[in-house]
């Protein structure tokens, strides 16, 4: 029998994705919920909501906000936390074959080791540490914006798990490269590059003679933040040996080729999710079919010529 | 590629747009399959440019077109009035849980451009041949709807129907209609007063509630809401776990 091979196959050093479309946590729930308009067993991966070790019932107030080129939010970890995870959850992502990264968040280094251990306990094959959050008042994006914070906690996590370890950065520090290069330091397989831009914005409505203000703090995503999540991808791939995950603003296929160019493996799609809740079978589609038409093996063949 | 008549989302032709009141429009949208709708559901709209899709209450599905009304307020409802019989829009849904269909006497309240998925409630109530009667409350006779049916008018400076808000007129419509329950749309002052009058006269209150949304379909917990469920207070995201609610599950703000 003829097997065909699959030109979108990607190694992440050692981590063999179907292909490099993944889906950014947050913006993909905990596992099917986009079956309604794909067959999400087909993407490299679905990145689960941030996942803590108690659930969350996150922050009060406006929780999002639309901007010119996207959107702010401010939703506070809001999640059903590791044990519901576990029983509900993970069945599902296992049943239905969806290729899966757990991502988990703590406050504390000791929440981290207790998600890893039960991460580890349980088989689950891939973790994303959400060091950078920049919605939860402590922990979290402390861990992302000090480099021997973060030295200490991935290192202190690698004892714990032998899965892939992927750490999600943040861009709110002044050197990306000094934090992914002690990511990298402590042992981990991977960086995803970028979490949410700190953002802020005040919408102002006049009523007879008053401003009535609608104030919102949070995480800015949407295709805004490209440039900066390209920037970050650049300066991470002179520096780092190990594979980069793009983040941040990808809309279409341009934008999946120009994080391929800057240096990135694979890609996260995030706040387009939103937009267009099929975008990313779409983006499978169109980069196969753009390798196939511009003659190109396949997407090693692609990103070799990308970075020529 | 994908088969479009199983998927939530889907391209599709404007067949109708018209101007039912002052800044307020029907569009209606070709589907070429059967898309069943419980009135109450939304669909959501992708607005050229803009990152949040928009969601509205179905007004209307016959002959295979789905309605929506909305009223002009900001981009995505001027993207929106922009285009012309003929043009493509992109729509996902239908989404959410709608209206609880009691075989009972029911009271319809719509506040201004809220009366979209209760004048389609009464359609379906019609249908059903269950007693009904659909009071709608807006700001002048400029804003009443044309080509909807409904029993009571009031407006705010009484240029049609009874003056004042709908609200003022309950009490009195509770008492003389004696509904069983009551189906609710509007801002949520409107919907907060309409619970608790349901709760006083021991009627029961299903209200549509409306929130900026980002993914529709609950996995962001961008729009969520606090209600009562077994004497604890819980998060529920309008788009997924409503829009309808139980009025005395709401926890009011």
């Amino acid at each position: 029998m003829a097997v065909t091979a699959n030109i979108l196959s990607t190694d992440l050093n050692g981590l063999i994705l179907q292909n490099p479309i993944i889906t950014a946590s947050g913006t993909y729930g905990y596992n099917c919920e986009y079956d309604d308009f794909i067959d999400v067993s087909k993407l490299g991966a679905v990145v689960t909501k941030a996942i803590s070790l108690r659930p969350r019932a996150g922050n009060k107030n406006i929780r999002i906000m639309e901007t010119k080129a996207g959107i702010i939010n401010s939703i506070g970890l809001e999640n059903v936390g590791i044990e519901k995870f576990l029983t509900e959850k993970l069945p599902v992502l296992q049943s239905k074959h969806i290729n899966f990264i757990v991502n988990i968040a703590g406050s504390t280094i000791d929440e981290y080791i207790e998600l890893s251990k039960v991460c580890e306990a349980n088989k689950i094959k891939t973790i994303e540490l959400n060091v950078s959050c920049p919605n939860v008042k402590s922990g979290c994006l402390e861990f992302g914006t000090d480099e021997s914070s973060l030295y200490e906690l991935v290192n202190e996590v690698r004892k714990i798990y032998n899965g892939f370890l992927i750490i999600k950065l943040t861009p709110n520090v002044t050197s990306i490269e000094k934090i992914g290069l002690a990511a990298q330091k402590a042992g981990a397989n991977a960086v995803s590059a970028i979490n949410t831009l700190k953002g802020s914005s005040i919408k102002l409505n006049l009523i007879k003679g008053k401003f009535q203000k609608e104030i919102i703090s949070g995480g800015y995503s949407g295709t805004g933040i490209k440039p900066v999540a390209i920037n970050a991808v650049l300066r991470l791939s002179k520096v780092l040996n190990i594979p980069i995950i793009g983040i941040g603003g990808i809309e279409n296929l341009d934008d999946v080729l120009e994080f391929f160019a800057a240096g990135a493996e694979a890609v996260q799609i995030g706040t387009a999710n939103f937009t267009h809740p099929d975008i990313a079978e779409k983006l499978l589609f169109e980069l196969s079919e753009y390798i196939k038409i511009n003659g190109f093996k396949d997407l090693d063949d692609l990103k070799k010529e990308l970075r020529a | 590629m994908i088969n479009t008549n199983t998927k939530k989302i889907f391209t599709s032709k404007v067949s109708k747009i018209e101007k039912i009141a002052e800044s307020s429009y029907l569009i209606e949208i070709e589907c070429n399959f059967p898309l069943s709708v419980i009135p109450g559901q939304f669909i959501s709209v992708y607005c050229d440019g803009l990152t949040l899709r928009r969601p509205f209450s179905v007004f209307s599905t016959n002959e295979n077109k789905i309605g929506i009304l909305f009223k002009e307020r900001g981009k995505g409802t001027r993207y929106i009035k922009s285009l012309k019989q003929g043009d493509f829009i992109d729509i996902a849904g239908p989404f959410g849980n709608g209206f609880n269909i009691k075989n009972q006497k029911s009271l319809l309240i719509g506040a201004g451009i809220g009366i979209a998925p209760v004048a389609f409630l009464k359609s379906r109530l019609e249908e059903l041949k269950i007693p009904n009667l659909l009071i709608s409350g807006f700001l002048n006779k400029f804003e009443v709807p044309k080509n909807i049916i409904i029993d009571k008018i009031c407006t705010d400076d009484g240029s049609l129907g009874e003056k004042g808000s709908v609200l003022n007129y309950l009490g009195q419509t509770i008492n003389e209609f004696k509904p069983e329950v009551i189906y609710a749309c509007g801002p949520s002052v409107v919907l907060k007063t309409i619970a608790k009058t349901g709760k006083t006269f021991d009627i029961e209150t299903q209200v549509a509630m409306e929130k900026v949304m980002a993914c529709g379909i609950g996995v962001c917990r961008g729009c969520v809401i606090d209600i009562r469920k077994d004497g604890k207070v819980i998060n529920a995201a309008v788009c997924k776990d409503g829009p309808v609610f139980k009025g005395d599950e709401v926890v009011w703000q």
